[in-house]
């Protein structure tokens, strides 16, 4: 239990430093931290195949494409558009209101009893497969289409237009 | 379910037409396979409707003719797509394929039995429309559109995922009926995340109908896209919405009124105010219909405040009326920016004399938006009023008369500036296609205004 | 967690540590001594017999170098490149099965650090990882060309991790198991090795195995006529030296996954027919892995010596349009044989 405050501790902080930080390449570097702290959320919940998944997808392709797309822009602090106050306080105003909203369900709760699995091996690829395979086989099957429209859709944005002749 | 896969290889198969240069093949193969499509669902129409694949996708009634209504719809739009595309790009073949996998997302969003579902069918339909929102390249306008849609859109969704995540939690499961059995059973038990995780979908579902406050992004996304891909939005795209909203919380959430309906009837109102307040004040006259359709939200929002077994049949009514009139409306813009360049109100100036027929048209689309008597907009509020009446909600219904008024003056801004500002002005040429389809929208609206029985009863 | 077991990891892991070090050191003499054998001539030879000392005098010459962190770099990533690159290299090793178990005693020792089900996918998150070095480092340099050097790293190496992902794909439905050991316990044998049932899967891996270490025809992140250095340009001293150092590590550690994956680990023909003991099979299957490893490392350098380097469009073509499609193809043909497989033998 203590390991798993420890390392809600660090998400939290590491999710804050994402935001506070200034530099927008450093905002990323924390963000790739955090996401590392996930997958250990990950493997302590015995999930590997998430852990795992997590890590390359997220880690591994995702946020290298972040990184790779703020070295390219170079943005540094003359960029920065100037957000007015007034924007900053709505901002804030909008996100506690859900903050609160959360925290209050949430100190509702009573503590219950620790969830025990039926199978604690649920996580292992070989369950999840199954239970893709079976149960959620439509939507496994459907967000095929899911992942053909948005290749389509950046072929089709980033493909120049042949110039009219 | 033949639909669903229907629809999906339909989009592949125009995706191949496209790679073949077999343009001229594109239409009518996608309008062959959605006729195809209508027949598959009039085939199941009365069948007992199981859940399909454990539990993922029902196809009773209320799916059946909510999918009915998206495809003709789609076919609608298509027919007004005949030489719109062809003036921007070459990728003709992959804007048809875009629009069919977006309307088999809108098919999966109205027939979902299962979260999962939900949110992938969601995706679905958006993800091809943030690309459609933004295909004029060169187009500033049209990259904001794209760029604000794809990003609220996207926040919108972690939103969707973390209500559903906490409905999981709470309920232990993403299927529609076990999800209802724990309301059910639970009337006492109800976890807080439950609660929680209902108001975050009401946060994202009302993001994507582009309900106050949260449509922020409608008017600059609606005015900035192509105006085709408008119409495909403010008609299909809130359609499956407000069906998908509608399902989700009459299937699971009634028991649970008294917690979310207040929510629902502050925003309602909000939705109402902002939609028609703002859009009194527009000069353009697309950006009029995309106020207007906010302040539509609004009104299809009424059928969840009042819900009942009643709703879906006032929220069918509703939107086929608005659909119509609205494609009617974002048309006519097509062919008027056509011809003047413009889309203020001032380019239908003088429009009656020249094309009587097209101005008939267009009037009868805003009086049904507005709705008067005898159109089916009429029918539709009267529906959606007195279903709110049944349930003693007075003061809404006073205010929602107040906006009905409102919406009165900016509608008819259009039928004065084609019947009596005269001007002299060049005859517009409307094509066959065009023709056909605002004739039979028109014909529709009156129709269902005069006979409103032929709909009502479907569900 | 007995104290016996911790010991046992812990010198294992040590070991796998020095050897992969080892290995890597010499790896730069061997490299020289090929392109030397290559080019007809004798490569260095001064230091020790047969240069054998070369590596040790290089490593103090990095050791005592002068150290330059350039004025318009980012100090605390300039650093944390390296450390990144060297890291990820390392920890690759720690999944592959290096041999079967040594009876010592009554206690039966895995020669492998750790058996996670999820061998496979681990490997390729080590590998997903090692970008963010090469990346940071060249950003952080504030130069042009080391930032050019570093996008072009990342943008190879992302497309040629899906063409090596699909590659595996088609392998894990063969082995059905991620385990790397499970995989390397049904190579038993000769003609169990994967390379007979998947040959196309390990042409695709192999290329991409070049791409994800950088090596030549691939190393366009640090071609020297384009970029000067490529990402490593402003790394002087040992900076320098421990990006050297983690591609030789990649390699190395690459060689040895394609070893274990395709060509049967540590296995090694007739093993159970000569009536050796447990131990002394284990033990000449270390020496057989190792020599298929080598053999994989020499091939990098073969092959660095005799193929020029790719333009970069080709480089991209390469990746998407031929790689990809054909471990595409090569996942179908693989499951359509497995089906005419199950249904009719």
């Amino acid at each position: 239990m203590s390991v798993f405050y420890f390392v809600a501790f660090l998400s939290i902080f590491f999710a804050l430093m994402t935001i506070f930080t200034k530099n927008p390449v450093h905002s990323v570097l924390y963000l790739v931290i955090t996401f590392f702290t996930f997958t250990v959320h990950y493997i302590l919940l015995n999930a590997q195949f998430l852990a795992v998944v997590n890590f390359i997808v997220y880690m591994g392709a995702i946020m290298v494409l972040f990184l790779f797309v703020l070295m390219l822009l170079n943005l540094n602090k003359d960029t920065e558009p100037l957000k007015s106050n007034l924007v900053k306080f709505m901002g804030v105003i909008a996100g506690m209101c859900l903050l609160v909203t959360l925290a209050a369900s949430f100190r509702l709760l009573q503590i219950s009893d620790p969830v025990v699995l039926k199978n604690p091996d649920i996580g292992l690829v070989s369950n999840l497969g199954k239970v893709l395979f079976s149960d959620f086989l439509l939507p496994f099957e459907i967000s095929s289409i899911l992942l053909l429209t948005a290749m389509v859709g950046a072929v089709l944005l980033a493909k120049n237009d042949p110039k009219k002749v | 379910m033949s639909a669903i896969i229907t629809l999906s290889l339909l989009a592949i198969l125009v995706l191949y037409l496209g790679l073949f240069k077999a343009r001229r093949a594109l239409l009518p193969v996608s309008l062959l396979g959605l006729v195809a499509t209508v027949v598959l669902y009039g085939v199941q129409w009365g069948k007992t409707a199981e859940p399909l694949y454990s539990g993922m996708v029902l196809f009773d009634h209320f799916a059946v003719v909510f999918s009915v209504v998206c495809v003709i719809l789609t076919i609608l739009v298509l027919l007004l797509s005949k030489d719109y595309f062809d003036k921007s790009s070459p990728h003709v073949a992959e804007y048809y394929a875009l629009l069919l996998f977006s309307l088999t997302g809108a098919v999966l969003v109205v027939s979902f039995h299962n979260l999962a579902m939900l949110f992938i069918g969601i995706e679905i339909m958006s993800v091809a429309l943030y690309i459609l929102a933004g295909i004029r390249k060169k187009d500033f306008a049209s990259n904001e559109a794209a760029l604000k849609y794809f990003l609220m859109g996207a926040y919108s969704t972690g939103f969707l995922l973390f209500g559903i995540a906490l409905l999981y939690g709470a309920s232990g499961s993403f299927d529609l009926a076990a999800i209802k059995e724990y309301v059910v059973s639970n009337p006492q038990g109800i976890s807080p995340l439950f609660y929680a995780g209902i108001l975050l979908l009401i946060v994202s579902l009302a993001f994507k109908l582009g309900a106050a406050p949260f449509h922020f992004w409608t008017p600059d996304v609606y005015d900035g896209s192509p105006i085709l891909i408008t119409i495909f939005m403010a008609t299909v795209v809130k359609t499956a919405a407000i069906a998908g909203f509608l399902r989700l919380f009459y299937f699971c959430f009634i028991p649970l009124q008294d917690f979310w309906v207040p929510v629902l009837l502050v925003m309602t109102i909000i939705t109402l105010f902002v939609g028609n307040l703002t859009a009194i004040v527009q000069q353009s006259v697309k950006r009029m219909l995309a106020y207007s359709s906010i302040s539509h939200a609004g009104y299809l929002l009424f059928a969840i405040v009042a819900i009942g077994a009643t709703s879906a049949n006032s929220v069918l009514f509703y939107v086929t009326a608005y659909s119509l009139s609205t494609i009617i409306g974002f048309g006519s813009l097509i062919l008027v920016k056509r011809a003047t360049g413009s889309e203020h109100f001032e380019a239908f100036n003088g429009l009656a004399k020249k094309n009587p027929y097209l101005s008939l048209a267009i009037a009868i689309a805003m009086l049904s938006l507005a709705g008067i008597p005898l159109t089916a907009g009429f029918v539709g509020k009267f529906m959606m009023f007195s279903g709110v009446l049944a349930d003693y909600q007075v003061l809404l219904v006073v205010l929602a008369v107040i906006n009905a008024a409102m919406g009165i003056f900016y509608y008819f801004r259009v039928i004065v500036a084609m019947y009596f500002k005269p001007l002299d002005r060049d005859a517009i040429v409307v094509s066959g296609p065009y023709r056909v389809v605002f004739f039979l929208a028109a014909l529709i609206t009156l129709l269902l205004g005069v006979y409103p029985a032929w709909l009502t009863g479907l569900i | 967690m007995e104290l016996a077991f911790v010991i046992e990891k812990v010198v294992l892991v040590t070991l796998i540590f020095v050897v992969t070090l080892v290995i890597a050191m010499y790896s730069t003499l061997a490299e020289r001594k090929v392109a030397g054998f290559m080019q007809d001539r004798f490569g260095p030879d001064r230091a020790g017999p047969f240069g054998i000392l070369q590596p040790l005098c290089d490593g103090g010459k990095f050791f005592f170098k002068e150290e330059i962190i350039p004025a318009g770099a980012h100090k605390s990533l300039f650093i944390l490149g390296p450390t990144i690159a060297i890291i990820t290299a390392c920890i690759g090793s720690a999944v592959i099965p290096w041999g079967q178990s040594l009876t010592i005693g009554d206690r039966v020792i895995e020669l492998q650090v750790t058996d996670v089900n999820i061998g496979v996918l681990y490997m390729f998150g080590v590998v997903a990882l090692g970008v963010y070095g090469i990346m940071l480092g060249g950003w952080a340099s504030n130069n042009k060309f080391s930032l050019m050097g570093a996008v072009r790293a990342a943008s190879q190496s992302i497309s040629y991790e899906l063409a090596m992902g699909l590659a595996l794909i088609a392998l894990l439905m063969v082995t059905q198991t991620l385990s790397l050991k499970e995989i390397v316990e049904q190579q038993s044998g000769f003609v169990n090795w994967n390379i007979w049932v998947q040959p196309l899967g390990f042409l695709i891996f192999l290329v991409c195995a070049f791409a994800e270490c950088n090596r030549v025809p691939f190393d366009l992140p640090e071609c020297e006529t384009e970029l000067i250095g490529g990402y490593n340009l402003e790394y002087s001293s040992m900076k320098l030296g421990l990006y050297m150092f983690s591609e030789y590590i990649n390699m190395f550690v690459s060689s040895a996954l394609m070893a274990t994956l395709y060509f049967g680990g540590y296995n090694f023909p007739f093993m159970y027919d000569l009536g050796l003991s447990q131990n002394w099979i284990t033990i000449i299957g270390v020496i057989v892995f190792f020599a298929k490893i080598f053999a994989f490392i020499f091939f990098f350098m073969w092959i660095r010596w005799t193929l020029p380097r790719f333009r970069y469009d080709q480089l991209m073509n390469l990746g998407w349009k031929v790689l990809i499609p054909l471990a595409i193809a090569n996942i179908v043909l693989t499951g359509v044989i497995t089906i005419i497989n199950d249904t009719f033998f």
